[in-house]
């Protein structure tokens, strides 16, 4: 919280001496003085470990610019994210990132702000623009690969329980890898489907995972492919007493949840995760490459990378520092790159 | 003859109602009759009822608490808070929390009858205030062993076994490793607030607060005291769920408690609707969160989706309000 004020109160004075001096000979305009450039970040969700640790990449890589960085957050209020556009045009920022939102409030206010000659790329939100690049996680790539590790341990045959809610974007493009797999795979079969997002979410979801092992004793597979779901199941599956007998594929992770899938007998065998830190890191980034004239093509996507509970446990991996330093392409993702773009230190 | 029916569905028509719906449950959902899903049922149940025995008190006396939700997810973040960073003991946590539960219905009560703010906005702003104070320690993140603090060390402390088996440890009954502790709270606290108010002579001069402060007070009630007492026994009781939410969950989730007020408080009010009372009481509270709880595990088993789940909560509620509202105002109006 308060780094973020730093930068944004004391941006011109503090980072001259940083790292802004030293990138400045060989950057091409506007990063010859990246001091005058501002770049607003405009949130529609921030509640949360992934919209925190997304913020903290965007504020490393925008200090390793040496940049400054203004922070507007709707909290989930799309007329408000719209407004915030129209506040940082006003501003006057030289580029904006915007961080979620829904496409029919995003739309006209992203094009406004392309109109009065500001520079935007959209993460996670598609804005139907052709000069904004969307800057993706792959969920479908997430989901994918969760499930190539659930038919790699168990076989091409299982009773799975799943859970899903429709109607959240990053859920609706995993359940696109699921149906896939189904379909591929007639001998896997969906036994159960729960999925709620009532707050704690995860102790909602183990209420009802519960209630589907009883139910479904037949099920050796759960996949659950956000991290609140898959400790909701986890917790269920402890005590139903299931644990030995199944296996949660997930997508996510938390420094809270390697502590989970390390624990001993969990049930919690492996998950997929972009970094939402390196996410918020290539946003800068991308948006730092069209400020300069450059092109980070229609679409920046960031690859996701399989954790399984033996690495975790090989590697005794306790926290997401460890993760990164183990597993460096957890830390550092090799898109939207230029030589004259210095990386956060780590 | 009319009025004998109506009398009798009015008294017992919801536990019917609840018989019904296990039996078809049982014909219906494999797997839903027997001891084992009794106790997950009452399991799911524990800690919105007892947050819903709290609000019971608050109602009792005319009044309204919108923090308990809030006071639950505080509960829980002061818990892992004090575990896993200051890595205090057990008891110190359970302390810490019980003492900010005390705390906030102590705030909620003063702020009611001494500044004279109303129930709902007073606990409103509490709510607020609170979902925002729980997050400032940690800067938004959730708490858990391992991560790494704002000043660069790693946090070392862990949630103590003591505190797990809180919300973990299940009791031996009938069979092995039956009965969670969390459910035998939620029924200690249950028959305790139930004893309270309708058997000792602090609850009843609740309930007389309840229905005509003035008079109770011209008659020398402490009203005021009563009241602050209310929303402390809210508060404390509140922080008990939080305590054994984080003692589940093994962590300090962010969480709103949005959803944990909402559902308390249906309990709380279906609860007017059980035996007739119409008015606030420990035991239909707890049928209440019961008959929810029911619902809800039934539907799961059966693979309804989850907003059919918040349909039919919607629906028990109008119809409990029903029962209590209209049918008991037809019943004592035709005793006249």
């Amino acid at each position: 919280m308060l780094r973020r004020y730093f930068i944004t109160l004391t941006g011109a004075a503090g980072l001259a001496l940083g790292a802004g001096a030293a990138i400045a000979q060989e950057a091409p305009a506007p990063f010859d003085a990246p001091q005058d450039v501002t770049i607003a970040l405009v949130r529609y969700l921030s509640t949360g470990d992934f919209f925190q640790a997304y913020l903290s990449g965007v504020e490393t890589q925008a200090e390793a610019l040496g940049v400054n960085l203004r922070v507007l957050d709707s909290r989930q209020d799309a007329a408000l994210q719209a407004d915030m556009v129209d506040q940082a045009i006003a501003l006057g920022v030289d580029g904006i990132i915007i961080q979620h939102g829904l496409t029919e409030s995003m739309r006209d206010a992203a094009q406004r702000a392309v109109d009065a000659g500001i520079e935007v790329v959209a993460f996670d939100v598609n804005v139907e623009n052709d000069a904004i690049p969307q800057i993706e996680q792959s969920d479908y790539l997430l989901g994918k690969l969760a499930l190539e590790q659930a038919i790699a341990d168990n076989g091409e045959s299982f009773a799975a329980g799943y859970v899903y809610v429709p109607g959240i974007a990053p859920l609706d493009r995993r359940h696109v890898a699921w149906e896939e797999v189904k379909t591929a795979h007639p001998g896997i079969t969906e036994a159960a489907r729960i999925g709620t997002l009532d707050n704690p979410i995860a102790n909602a979801n183990a209420n009802q995972a519960r209630a589907a092992l009883q139910a479904n004793p037949t099920i050796s597979v759960f996949f659950a492919p956000y991290n609140e779901f898959a400790k909701g199941v986890k917790i269920a599956a402890d005590e139903v007493g299931m644990s030995a007998d199944m296996s949660i594929y997930s997508a996510d992770i938390s420094t809270a949840d390697i502590a989970l899938m390390r624990e001993p007998g969990s049930a919690w065998k492996a998950t997929v995760a972009t970094n939402p830190a390196v996410v918020g890191e290539v946003s800068v980034r991308a948006l730092a490459l069209m400020l300069a004239g450059q092109d980070p093509g229609a679409s920046v996507i960031v690859p996701p990378t399989l954790i399984t509970q033996a690495f975790l446990n090989d590697q005794d991996i306790r926290n997401m520092e460890d993760l990164g330093e183990k597993m460096p392409q957890f830390q550092h993702a090799d898109v939207a790159m230029a030589d004259w773009i210095a990386l956060p230190s780590r | 003859m009319n009025d004998k029916i109506l009398n009798f569905a009015v008294r017992y028509g919801f536990l019917i109602l609840l018989v019904g719906l296990i039996v078809y449950f049982s014909l219906a959902a494999p797997g839903f009759f027997g001891p084992l899903s009794a106790a997950f049922v009452l399991q799911s149940v524990a800690v919105t009822g007892i947050l819903a025995l709290g609000v019971t008190c608050t109602l009792v006396v005319d009044g309204f608490d919108l923090s308990i939700g809030a006071v639950a997810t505080s509960a829980l973040m002061l818990s892992a808070y004090s575990m896993v960073i200051l890595e205090h003991p057990t008891i110190v946590a359970v302390l810490l929390c019980l003492g900010m539960g005390a705390l906030v219905g102590l705030l909620n009560g003063l702020l009611i009858v001494k500044f004279r703010v109303p129930d709902l906005l007073a606990t409103l702003g509490m709510m607020f205030l609170l979902i925002g104070v729980q997050r400032i320690p940690t800067q938004g993140n959730s708490i858990a062993t391992g991560m790494t603090l704002s000043d660069g060390t790693v946090a070392e402390g862990t949630f103590s076994a003591a505190f797990l088996w809180l919300g973990r440890h299940r009791f031996d009954v009938f069979i092995e490793r039956l009965l969670p502790m969390p459910v035998v709270i939620f029924v200690v606290i249950a028959v305790v607030i139930w004893l309270f108010l309708g058997f000792t002579r602090h609850g009843r001069l609740m309930y007389a607060i309840g229905s005509n402060a003035r008079a109770a007070s011209l008659v020398g009630t402490p009203v005021n005291r009563y009241k602050i007492a209310a929303y402390m026994i809210s508060g404390v009781t509140a922080s008990i769920g939080g305590i054994l939410l984080a003692a589940r969950l093994g962590r300090g989730d962010i969480a709103s408690g949005n959803n944990l007020l909402l559902d308390s408080v249906a309990a709380a009010l279906i609860g007017f609707a059980v035996l007739g009372a119409a008015r606030p009481n420990a035991f239909g509270t707890a049928i209440g969160a019961l008959f929810v709880g029911i619902l809800l595990q039934g539907m799961t088993m059966m693979n309804a989706p989850y907003y059919t789940q918040d349909f039919v909560k919607g629906a028990v509620l109008v119809a409990a309000l029903v029962f209590t509202f209209y049918l008991s105002s037809r019943r004592s109006g035709a005793g006249h």
